[in-house]
């Protein structure tokens, strides 16, 4: 794994993580 | 209370009430989101929104809310918002609203149709650009199966149809498909895209999220795919394009959005006709003793009106002078007409069939009994659960879900690929995305509602729209409206029965009766006149005929004196009806209206007028209780002629005596019980009920108004089709539910298969030409599902 893959991974899980936090968590809390 | 709340007594605030239309929203999202914003803003006690009238409600302090704060509010999310007109009445609103919802039907079915034909020209133009993977070009990228084998099948077939298209340059191909789907996205997906990010700016996903995101990203892939084919082979990616599935997703999912338009119009127009049972103006006396013609606002309480015969009653009041009978159905149910003399209360919207009368103007305006009922038909509407798409709530959880995967997809392969792989993971990603597409989603439940409302149609049922038709199967409650319902509603003579040692026969005294009854136009009089036409009884002409309103009629026939009326009428003339008594008192028992028939100052007979019963009544009931239904019957009339009726159509649970407050207590009661209330009715009066139940069923032989109050029309006025409306509908939720299963399988399988998990042990990667084929198959298999609804058994 390069260092640009590790990137990617990094950013995709911080994609779905960002994802699932605003339609499930942010909806309810504001 | 806190302390400083004690030592600073909040001045008591004056809110205000105020009723805000509400354009755009289609789902119950839509309505849920606008809802959410107008709660949110501070001075707002309450706020409900209403789907179906599409309006808001708001309860607010005006002096930490101003209305046009709150119109703002709405317009934020997405929605469109106006004010109230200044000094528009409940008509003209109203008349308003229906337009309102007429342009939104007609622009919907035009932008659908127009998408569809541009759908149908796209894929055509696309065959050969899919034909290319199957010749060398970009061989080496078709990894996938299916997809090469359905093109071997098709291409020859189309060669031979269209040769000329396989001549014209792919490219060219690609841009006038690129221009093509640019204008059905731009013009009549537009909406979609803005509603979709309405609901994202308020954390929300809904059926248009997914439409947005799918066909978004599917348009974007292909416009690049059209600009720069050369970066994609470069990569070892084939430059697909994927226009047609983008058109095709829109135009169906505009089919749905059109027929949901169509059924909200038809259920705003039952307001108007109830609004427009109301006269514009009356004839007013004015001091002079002069009749003068002014509107009817301007007619003020004490005020004397005059009416004539056939003309309705333009405010509501008591008489003052004359006889006549007023047709009160819209109040009372009730299908005679009632007898009114000086000091009797009369209602605005009533006709009047007979007499001139005079009377003085009571209760006007919003205080009328007409607009009493306008508000309980509102409310009934507005208290009434939202449409709950199943697709909608769904896609709230799917959409993000969906899109963590085509994320998680993209990473994967990305890690994973050598050489071109970002375009490899970003084809992959998009498969992820075009499969997840809501095309048989959106299908699945507007599909059975078509189908089954064409088969409800060849019953004799007119069902407006799929939430009715989901309604009508979860029914536990049927409650019946008596008059012309249950019964024919109309009079006709059941019994003529002679006193015993009569001197003259049944016939004669028909001839003789019928003869006199000629003269008048009394429903009674009417019902007799019709029983003796089909007996082939010949009339004679009749001398000195007087008719005494309320009481009955006499006159000369064949040289006698003939005399028909109540007893009080009989009692006056001197005519000694002891004999007939018994008789006449068994006949009222039974629930029938009876009259007593003299011939030559002798009490001869008693003729006996009811409402009979429908013939299929007791079968149809029958039917209902066999769905496992509970029947009852509810009705304006006496108790006596209620449990009359009830026993011989076999039902035991009767309610009798109810004015339409009381059915729609009487239906609430029912709902309050855990109970799902099918309301049958066929008059005016019924119509709050009809509102107010899960679902209302109009006998179409009845009013507009109950017709277009209710969700079900029974066309033939058979009450048996209550039974076909819920079988049916029963039969129709099955395949909404087999349908959403079918279109979520191929997401479940389909899914998995475009990320690739395939592609390491089988060497199978879902194309994201195939993954728009697959969603075609699924929207085929639902279509499909949904047309065995043609030839379901019912009975």
């Amino acid at each position: 794994m390069t260092a640009l893959d590790w990137a990617v991974v990094a950013a995709g899980v911080a994609a779905i993580a960002w994802v699932n936090w605003y339609f499930f968590v942010a909806g309810d809390r504001s | 209370m806190t302390a400083p709340h004690q030592a600073m007594p909040a001045k008591p605030t004056e809110v205000q009430h105020l009723d805000l239309p509400v354009g755009g929203m289609t789902c119950a999202a839509c309505s849920a989101a606008v809802q959410k914003a107008l709660t949110r803003q501070a001075g707002v006690a309450d706020a409900s929104v209403n789907l179906v009238l599409r309006s808001a409600s708001v309860v607010f302090d005006p002096s930490v809310v101003t209305p046009e704060r709150l119109v703002d509010a709405i317009r934020q999310t997405g929605y469109d918002a106006h004010l109230p007109l200044a000094g528009a009445t409940a008509a003209d609103e109203q008349q308003a609203r229906d337009e309102e919802t007429t342009r939104e039907f007609r622009d919907l079915r035009l932008k659908a149709i127009v998408s569809a034909a541009a759908g149908v020209v796209a894929m055509v133009l696309s065959m050969p650009l899919m034909a290319g993977l199957d010749h060398g070009a970009h061989a080496e990228t078709a990894v996938d199966p299916f997809m090469r084998w359905t093109m071997e099948q098709l291409t020859p077939i189309l060669r031979r149809l269209l040769p000329a298209l396989y001549e014209v340059d792919p490219r060219g191909i690609s841009y006038a498909l690129l221009v093509v789907t640019t204008v059905v996205v731009a013009w009549a997906g537009r909406h979609f895209y803005r509603r979709a990010w309405s609901a994202f700016r308020h954390h929300a996903a809904n059926m248009n999220t997914l439409v947005a995101v799918g066909t978004g990203t599917a348009f974007l892939y292909s416009v690049a795919a059209t600009l720069a084919p050369g970066f994609f082979l470069r990569h070892g990616v084939a430059p697909d394009v994927y226009y047609e599935a983008v058109i095709i997703i829109i135009a169906l999912v505009l089919t749905g959005n059109m027929l949901e338009a169509r059924a909200r119009r038809q259920t705003s127009a039952a307001l108007g006709k109830l609004i427009d049972l109301q006269p514009r103006t009356a004839r007013v006396i004015s001091e002079n003793g002069e009749e003068t013609e002014v509107l009817v606002e301007e007619v003020r309480s004490g005020d004397v009106v005059v009416v004539r015969p056939g003309e309705r009653l333009p405010v509501d009041g008591s008489v003052v002078s004359g006889h006549s009978a007023v047709d009160e159905s819209m109040l009372t149910g009730e299908s005679l007409p009632v007898e009114k003399g000086p000091g009797d209360r009369v209602i605005g919207g009533t006709v009047n069939r007979m007499g001139a009368f005079r009377y003085r103007a009571t209760t006007l305006g919003a205080d009328s009994v007409l607009a009493h009922i306008v508000t309980l038909v509102r409310q009934a509407q507005s208290s009434r659960a939202p449409i709950q798409h199943l697709a909608d709530r769904v896609s709230g959880i799917f959409v993000p879900v969906v899109m963590s995967m085509a994320i998680a997809t993209f990473v994967v392969w990305f890690v994973s690929s050598e050489g071109g792989a970002s375009v490899r993971a970003m084809a992959a990603a998009i498969s992820v995305l075009i499969i997840a597409c809501p095309c048989a989603m959106g299908l699945a439940v507007p599909t059975a509602v078509m189908v089954a409302t064409g088969r409800a149609a060849e019953l004799g049922l007119l069902i407006k729209g799929g939430e009715a038709l989901q309604r009508a199967g979860e029914v536990t409650t049927v409650v019946l409206d008596k008059t012309g319902t249950v019964t024919e509603g109309r009079p006709v003579v059941t019994d003529l029965v002679l006193r015993p040692g009569a001197s003259r026969d049944a016939s004669e005294v028909l001839r003789l009766v019928a003869s006199l009854e000629s003269s008048s136009e009394h429903p009674l009089a009417e019902a007799v006149v019709r029983h003796a036409r089909e007996q082939s009884v010949a009339l004679r002409p009749v001398e000195r005929f007087e008719a005494i309103a309320g009481r009955g009629a006499k006159g000369l026939v064949e040289g006698t004196e003939v005399l028909v009326g109540n007893d009080a009428f009989m009692a006056d003339a001197g005519i000694d009806i002891a004999a007939v008594l018994p008789v006449a008192g068994e006949l009222a028992a039974a629930g029938k209206t009876t009259m007593i028939a003299a011939v030559g100052g002798e009490a001869l007979a008693v003729i006996a007028v009811a409402d009979p019963l429908k013939p299929t009544a007791r079968e149809a009931v029958e039917r209902l209780t066999r769905l496992g239904v509970t029947v009852a019957l509810v009705t304006g009339d006496n108790e006596w002629t209620a449990r009359a009726i009830a026993r011989q159509a076999g039902i035991d649970d009767v309610v009798a005596g109810v004015l339409p407050d009381g059915k729609v207590d009487e239906v609430r009661r029912r709902q309050k019980a855990g109970e799902v209330v099918a309301m049958v009715g066929d008059g005016i009066n019924d119509a709050p009920a009809l509102a107010q139940a899960d679902i209302g069923m109009a006998v179409g032989t009845g009013t507009d108004i109950a017709v277009e109050a209710a969700d079900v029309t029974l066309m033939r006025g058979d009450p048996g089709s209550v039974a076909d409306a819920i079988a049916l509908s029963r039969r129709t939720l099955r395949s909404m539910r087999q349908n959403l299963f079918w279109a979520f399988i191929y997401n479940v399988v389909g899914i998995p298969i475009a990320a690739g998990v395939l592609y390491p042990s089988h060497g199978i990667l879902l194309s994201p030409i195939l993954a728009s084929a697959a969603m075609a198959f699924s929207s085929v298999s639902v279509v499909t599902n949904s047309l065995r609804l043609r030839r379901a058994r019912l009975r």
